[in-house]
């Protein structure tokens, strides 16, 4: 095989690992909630009044004013709720996929109040890649 | 005219003009989390407690300023604590776009294991223009609003966080009472 074609399918490849790695990561409430106020800060200020941001009412206010909203904020608003879910469902995994590496790094640790999950980040290095990245996307590092 | 009553940096007293574009301070969770961990155990402080004494201030010492802080606050500045900046509406308790970023970071915080398990008054301050009954009713509900984002948008378990308002019973600086340093958000660790 030519050289070229073994660059090609090692880009290829390369692209396909870079792709998933993105897929499994995820953003902080904070960065998630910022693309909302930089992408709809003026529709929310315009059309959503006197909604707070608790309990769904901006969203639930972006979603009655879809057809007047910016292009960018109807882009990206339902984006930032998702972002929010798919942080809140990284971190519900966590003991669930480092539950081999607590019992075998942390078996001494009292369980509750975030004690073990504080064992497992300072014993990264012993820690599966697995777990290590479960703890990650849940933003606890 | 009255200026807005908005909850401000007590870190950084800016005009209230600019008040609004610089809300995106930048605040990071782990300030927040070195600042509120540690809490050794559970501080036997009552938030309905702390509320009936902000109010007793008012009535049994009337007038425009208070003039005694609060029986409660010595063992409180004891606590392990963060003050923020939130902006809202005018005589509002709706928060201000530029300031949902700012509840992120705390909701980032408190999501992480260095503060799980315990409970945090969520403390809303103004200054003391205006009536103080006011400024405390309007301070409570502000208090309010943001525990119910950090709660409803951003999932932070709500046996974990008490709003209380204080309006202006317990000014940061009481040589400068109508000064925006007043104005702020405290987040008080009261432990497990």
């Amino acid at each position: 095989m030519s050289k070229s074609l073994w660059a090609a399918i090692f880009l290829l490849v390369g692209t396909i690992i870079h792709t998933q790695g993105a897929y499994a990561q995820t953003i902080g409430f904070a960065d998630a909630i910022k693309i909302l106020s930089s992408s709809c800060g003026e529709d929310i200020q315009k059309y959503c009044k006197t909604a707070n941001i608790g309990n769904g009412r901006i969203q639930k206010c972006l979603a009655e004013n879809e057809a007047r909203i910016s292009p960018r904020c109807k882009a990206d608003y339902a984006g930032v709720y998702v972002s929010l879910q798919t942080r809140l469902a990284a971190q519900s995994v966590v003991s669930r996929i480092c539950d081999r590496d607590a019992r075998r790094l942390c078996s001494g640790t009292e369980p509750g109040k975030g004690h073990v999950l504080r064992c497992l980040l300072k014993a990264q290095p012993s820690v599966s890649a697995d777990c290590n990245q479960a703890i990650d996307d849940a933003g606890y590092r | 005219m009255k200026l807005p009553h908005l909850f401000a940096a007590s870190i950084i007293a800016l005009p209230l003009t600019l008040a609004g574009a610089q809300a995106q301070t930048q605040l990071s969770r782990n300030e927040i989390v070195n600042s509120l961990q540690g809490a050794q155990s559970k501080a036997e402080i009552n938030a309905a407690d702390v509320r009936a004494q902000a109010l007793q201030n008012i009535q049994q010492y009337p007038g425009d300023n208070a003039t005694t802080s609060l029986p409660i606050s010595a063992q409180l500045a004891k606590l392990r604590q963060f003050n923020v900046e939130i902006t809202f509406d005018f005589d509002s308790d709706r928060i201000r776009p530029e300031s949902y970023e700012t509840i992120g970071v705390i909701a980032d915080a408190l999501h992480t294991p260095y503060l799980w398990g315990q409970v945090f008054f969520v403390v809303g301050h103004t200054d003391a223009k205006g009536k103080r009954e006011y400024n405390l009713e309007l301070s409570q509900r502000r208090a309010n609003a943001v525990r119910e984002a950090l709660v409803t948008t951003f999932f932070v378990p709500s046996e974990q966080l008490e709003a209380i308002g204080l309006g202006e019973e317990q000014l940061r600086d009481p040589s400068n009472p109508d000064g925006a340093i007043n104005r702020r958000v405290q987040l008080i660790n009261v432990g497990f």
